[in-house]
């Protein structure tokens, strides 16, 4: 066997056990996947991603709370002056117009978890109040006083026609 | 980059002399066989067992209310946790299929000899906890078999002297089989599969320190042996293709046929299906439980039926070297204890007829016979192959292994007394 | 040794025929959806009054591509993610049966046979001498005979009540397993890819060994 035949004989090993090693890295990398994908939430855990609301049983002036994802969202059925009250400035710590918080003015969706620390605020006079550590919120779900950084955050949804929402769905 | 890291760590601990010594350049025989495969793919189920069953462990529950209701949600709701749940149930069969010839393999090239002893009763441990964990991890699913087979294996402990009711319901944490034996035998069967790996590396430690045997039986000049890598790491890595090629088949095509359809109801302490019957590598032992018409005297008969393997070494009293190659009538005991095991597991299945009780008591005195026989065949056997002769390649590797003694005192031939 | 596994593989075969006792029917379950759609159909009028589905959801049958206002006729006021729940309560069907209707999830799993079984025991039922039904595969039976073939006049019915058993059956099938076309789709897969990884595995290691003298 000539010098030139024994080196193309270890290139072509040589390639050969690389070819092997992509293809079975492959594999082993595939096979990683289910156990990866077996901790993302399972379908029932999913089905519970979207809740729907009937907005029907809700005076004007009035408000609910619903869990959704297992975090409460207040749901406020809003009056011409409070929509009025609440177009008049942009809020306090977190600027924001009123306008971009709510898809219909009279319904307000907002998740009601304090941003500062996670406490549930309670709906006092105009607003919500944490009694955790004093935060207010107005009528539009927005941060007037803290310690709470952010205003209440809106979560995806929309209109079922008529008096119904999902949320969960943008 | 990476060499200079590699002499960092080689400054604070043995990395590459350790990976050099005992993996890569590790000394072994070059004419081990396919069979020698076995060992390799027993560590791969353990991994599998252990990886599949820690992702199982995230969503199942431990609590004789939830547990069937659990394993569903994995089935129907988790992502792939229908792939992971047949994964773990297939796999605990494939890790016996694998064992018992890891086993059959020792027996048939007399690896249990001298000095290999301690390798043969590690190994039996191992396999003690083996069937521990598979015996635990079936109630799990709390299923009609689960409940009824845990409950009549437990039922067994009876049979203890003095104490015997007392263990009974001290293994169980209660009267019957109930939530606390569930919530225990969960806990323990997550443990036991560490403590199987901390086995398997004294296992290895074993092996490293007298070496593998070969087909011949006979210790190899050192000439004859090959680094582990690449020759066995690439034979390793084949086997296993073909292993992972039979044990997707059945994962994913017929993974129903290894549960019981009565495990699909829910286990009912009231009423018990018409057949309980163990997993299929339990089967022979079953047999040889139920052949001994006492209970004590049947429990004792099982036991013994598993521990009588340590015995080998010492019950094989032939100083031709290694197994059956060179050894008929050994050959022949050993075909003749391999369709016994399968005629005990047929018995073992199948619902107690007068027929089969007769067989499967034939069986048993056929099991135990053979070992009891063996120290005597053994002896008369190697009486009478000196005087047959054996066959040149024999006597030169035989003689070649004397010379070897004479250089390396230390090193046993197979066969001589310790 | 060759004919030793020879036998070992045909000795594994033959031993669940020993225990079988009734001669099933072998069916072939029609694993496509509209079989199991119409399945569903059946089980929802007949079955699902006395029998429960505890694992199967009312958004499952939506995934089968069950038309949406049916699923909410059957569910009404249940949320989609409900469970099929069975409409007779364990107090009236403990008077009138004796003993709980078993719930259906896993029944083409549960009993040895599976489908065969299932199949074999709805068209079981044929008419005593005393005038009551008794059923072929399953005597001590408290079920009665709902698909009615005890009562088929004719041929084309008889073979009419065996193709809706069949589609119960089918429906009890996917029930039983739902993914199981996913996992064979899957399987297709894995064992194509490890038969060229194998090979390859294989050229690998000879091409290694042949370095050796």
């Amino acid at each position: 066997m000539s010098e030139s035949d024994a080196l193309d004989d270890t290139g072509r090993r040589e390639f050969l056990v690389k070819v092997t090693s992509v293809v079975g890295g492959t594999g082993v990398a595939a096979a990683c996947i289910p156990f990866i994908a077996s901790m993302n939430p399972s379908s029932d855990v999913l089905s519970k991603a979207t809740t729907e609301v009937d907005l029907g049983g809700i005076p004007e002036g009035g408000m609910r709370t619903i869990a959704w994802q297992g975090k409460p969202v207040f749901i406020l059925h809003r009056t011409q002056e409070q929509i009025n009250a609440m177009n008049v400035s942009n809020g306090g710590m977190q600027p924001q117009p009123d306008k971009q918080r709510v898809q219909k003015p009279e319904w307000l969706v907002v998740v009601g978890v304090c941003t500062h620390m996670g406490c549930v605020p309670n709906k006092e006079g105009p607003g919500w109040t944490c009694h955790c550590h004093g935060s207010q919120y107005d009528d539009s779900g927005r941060v007037v006083r803290g310690p709470a950084p952010k205003n209440l955050e809106v979560p995806p949804y929309r209109f079922l026609g008529g008096d119904k929402i999902v949320i969960g769905e943008a | 980059m990476k060499n200079k890291i590699v002499k960092w760590i080689d400054h604070r601990f043995p990395l590459t002399s350790f990976v050099k010594h005992e993996l890569t350049g590790y000394p072994t025989p070059r004419n081990l066989s396919y069979w020698w495969n076995f060992g390799f793919l027993a560590g791969f189920v353990l991994v599998l067992q252990v990886a599949t069953g820690i992702f199982l462990a995230m969503h199942y529950k431990a609590d004789i209310a939830l547990s069937f209701d659990s394993i569903q949600h994995i089935m129907r709701d988790v992502n792939y946790g229908w792939l992971l749940r047949f994964m773990h149930s297939t796999g605990a069969s494939a890790f016996f299929l694998v064992i018992y010839i890891h086993m059959a393999r020792t027996l048939y090239y007399g690896s249990y000899r001298a000095p290999r002893e301690l390798m043969w009763w590690t190994g039996q441990g191992l396999l003690l906890m083996l069937m521990a964990t598979a015996f635990m991890g079936y109630l799990l699913p709390w299923g009609q078999m689960s409940f009824w087979g845990a409950t009549v294996i437990t039922n067994l402990f009876r049979a203890t002297p003095y104490f015997g009711d007392q263990i009974v319901v001290w293994l169980r944490g209660d009267y019957t089989v109930g939530d606390a034996t569930l919530t225990r035998f969960f806990a323990l069967h997550y443990l036991f599969p560490f403590l199987i790996i901390g086995g398997v590396v004294v296992h290895l430690v074993a092996l490293h320190t007298v070496r593998s045997s070969n087909p011949s039986g006979i210790d190899l000049a050192d000439k004859d042996n090959i680094p582990f890598h690449p020759y066995f790491t690439s034979k390793d890595f084949y086997g296993l293709g073909i292993f992972l090629i039979v044990y997707c088949i059945f994962v994913f095509f017929f993974p129903n046929l290894l549960i019981e359809p009565a495990n699909n109801i829910p286990a009912n302490p009231m009423q018990t299906p018409t057949h309980i019957v163990p997993e299929w590598y339990f089967l022979p032992f079953y047999a040889v439980l139920r052949a001994v018409p006492n209970l004590v005297g049947g429990v004792v008969a099982m036991g013994l039926s598993v521990m009588v393997f340590a015995f080998m070494p010492y019950l094989d009293r032939s100083r031709i070297p290694g197994g059956a190659r060179y050894r008929p009538w050994y050959r022949a005991m050993f075909f003749l204890f391999a369709v016994d095991m399968l005629v005990l597991g047929y018995v073992g299945y199948v619902p107690p007829s007068d027929q089969t009780i007769v067989v499967g008591q034939a069986a048993t005195f056929f099991y135990f016979a053979l070992f009891a026989l063996l120290p005597f065949a053994s002896k008369k056997e190697e009486q009478w192959l000196i005087r047959r002769g054996l066959p040149p390649e024999v006597e030169a590797l035989m003689a070649s292994e004397v010379k070897e003694i004479s250089k390396f005192p230390h090193r046993r031939r197979s066969g001589d007394k310790p | 040794m060759k004919n030793f596994m020879v036998l070992l593989t045909l000795f594994c075969f033959a031993a669940p025929v020993w225990g079988a006792e009734t001669k099933l029917e072998n069916i072939r379950v029609d694993t496509g959806t509209p079989a199991i759609k119409r399945g569903a159909d059946t089980l929802m009028d007949i079955c699902h009054g006395c029998h429960t589905l505890k694992y199967i959801r009312y958004s499952d049958l939506a995934s089968l591509g069950i038309d949406k206002k049916k699923i909410d006729d059957w569910r009404g006021n249940q949320p989609l993610d409900a469970p099929l729940t069975g409409q007779m309560s364990d107090d009236a069907a403990m008077q009138t049966f004796g003993k709980l209707p078993p719930d259906l999830s896993l029944m083409a799993k549960a009993r040895e046979g599976g489908a065969n079984y299932v199949y074999s025991y709805l068209i079981g039922y044929y008419n005593t001498a005393e005038g009551v039904t008794g059923n072929h595969i399953f005597p001590e039976t408290k079920m009665p005979d709902v698909l009615g073939i005890s009562g088929a006049v004719d041929a084309t019915q008889r073979t009419e009540i065996q193709g809706k058993a069949n589609e119960v059956v089918s429906f009890l099938y996917w029930a039983a397993d739902p993914h199981e076309e996913e996992r064979h789709r899957l399987g297709y897969s894995v064992i194509a890819y490890l038969i060229v990884l194998t090979a390859l595995l294989y050229f690998v290691k000879v091409r290694i060994w042949s370095r050796l003298k």
